[in-house]
């Protein structure tokens, strides 16, 4: 009702030029101090309860088809790949230090394995873009992945990084274990000896420098995901 | 300042129904948020071209968003704010078209023959080439435009914004929009028209019609303070008085008036 508000307005003897000029200024003080915030502290949970609802939907729109045929038009990159700023310095895998690299696959598996370079490179094999590797379902396959497994971790020996998934993506078709890049072997840059790569999933969750893959049944973060990245990171 | 009309004289006919009024007010918060978080998405690669390519047609390539125009303080923080906050945007735009559609009010924005004329008068009379106020229902025909035109920029930064988010799974909406490259321009660009065309709004709302305010939070406006009835250019009670105040004399004088 606008005559209680008037009159409320009246009695507290604002005007409506005054209540013109303070409302604009309540307006923009909220604003500002709005401005280059994180916002209100008590958002955080809802902010929390989204990305929960959110990733409900994500894995709702995960489709395993999803691009999985070279569209007409489609070209080969080539050369004309852009290369990118990755690191001042990367992870290096000291042989002399740590002994042969192997990739351990274990969690709730029927068979667990440590698998070096070689032994990876006898599974069968794969091409993802540029990446060539064993498909991550492969290797499932090859370790009998127990069905409560329903999420993964992909450790490396890049300090403490990891990135756990859901196993719908994990098992993505174009989800490989890539030890080749352009068809020469990975280099430090991109992750050697091995890495994860799949197009289903944002940068982040894409391990380098493997070193342990866990079939979990609980989710179990990761580096970015656990300061506050989204969890589930699919695109 | 005191009204010279007593309050319970005026018919009691809401200008703006609860619900719109509502679904304004919360349009309001998202748009707000929505543009600084995205803004501050954009920030983590603040150019249009890939590396090492140019663009032609942004001058601020590869210079961050100031700032104060940006929320979420991070790009993690600002990515959890910009996906909640889209449903807010959807849901309420959703329920704000679905209720203009059954209540009726959709025929006070549609276009409509004349409009374009209507519009063109508007602008005539706002760079003072025409002297009275086009005639004009509950909007403007400019209005008309701009509230007509809000949706479907709406409509198209949603779209655009769900093509980019799930370019892989929704490979076909990122098409149907060129590409992932092309979709990520049209965000931004239905972003731009939200943003142009709701600073334009708050702006003309303080300068020519400072009662919609109370309009758009009680409902109540009086067809008497409309800017039809008051004559209203931007800042008009900022404009030095009209000519002598004749009120249409029965014989006009001699002397000339400009």
């Amino acid at each position: 009702m606008s005559r209680d508000l008037r009159k409320f307005l009246i009695i507290n003897g604002i005007d409506r030029r005054d209540f013109l000029i303070r409302g604009s200024g309540i307006i923009s003080a909220v604003l500002l101090a709005a401005c280059d915030s994180r916002g209100p502290k008590a958002a955080d949970k809802l902010l929390k309860y989204a990305e929960r609802k959110n990733r409900v939907v994500e894995r709702k729109l995960f489709r395993h088809t999803s691009m999985d045929v070279v569209r007409a038009g489609a070209y080969d990159a080539g050369n004309k790949l852009p290369s990118y700023f990755i690191a001042p310095t990367v992870p290096v895998w000291d042989e002399t230090a740590r002994g042969k690299w192997s990739l351990e696959v274990s969690g709730l598996v029927g068979n667990p394995v440590r698998l070096t370079l070689e032994d990876l490179q006898r599974l069968p094999q794969t091409a993802v873009e540029t990446w060539t590797g064993v498909p991550f379902s492969e290797l499932a396959k090859f370790v009998r992945a127990d069905p409560q497994a329903r999420f993964v971790d992909f450790q490396s020996f890049d300090d403490d990084y990891h990135e756990s998934w859901d196993i719908e993506s994990a098992m993505h078709k174009q989800t490989v274990v890539a030890y080749g890049l352009d068809g020469k072997p990975l280099q430090p840059a991109h992750g050697a000896p091995a890495r994860v790569y799949s197009p289903v999933k944002l940068g982040y969750k894409n391990t380098k420098y493997l070193t342990k893959i866990v079939f979990m049944p609980h989710m179990n973060g990761g580096y970015w995901s656990d300061q506050g990245y989204e969890w589930y990171g699919g695109v | 300042m005191t009204s010279p009309h007593p309050p319970a004289k005026v018919k009691s006919r809401k200008r703006h129904h609860w619900i719109v009024r509502v679904t304004h007010w919360v349009n309001f918060v998202a748009i707000v948020i929505m543009v600084g978080s995205g803004l501050r998405i954009f920030n983590a690669y603040p150019a249009f071209a890939r590396k090492g390519e140019m663009f032609c047609c942004y001058p601020f390539e590869h210079k961050p968003i100031p700032a104060w125009l940006t929320f979420g303080g991070w790009l993690g923080g600002a990515r959890h704010w910009h996906f909640a906050m889209m449903w807010v945007l959807v849901v309420n735009g959703l329920i704000y078209l679905t209720f203009i559609y059954l209540h009726g009010d959709w025929r006070d924005l549609v276009p409509r023959k004349g409009d374009i004329r209507d519009s063109w008068q508007m602008v005539k009379f706002y760079t003072f080439r025409r002297k009275d106020h086009p005639h004009q229902g509950k909007h403007n025909a400019l209005q008309k435009g701009a509230y007509f035109a809000l949706p479907i920029a709406g409509a198209l930064a949603v779209l655009t914004g769900i093509a980019i988010w799930k370019p892989v799974q929704l490979s076909w909406l990122t098409a149907l929009f060129g590409g992932y490259v092309w979709a990520r321009y049209w965000h931004f660009i239905a972003m731009l028209v939200i943003v142009i065309l709701s600073v334009i709004h708050v702006f003309m709302v303080f300068a020519v019609d400072p009662y919609s305010i109370t309009s758009m939070i009680t409902g109540n406006y009086d067809p008497a303070l409309s800017p039809e009835a008051r004559n209203a250019r931007p800042f008009y009670h900022l404009l030095p008085p009209r000519r002598p105040a004749a009120p249409v004399p029965v014989a006009p004088p001699p002397t000339e008036s400009t």
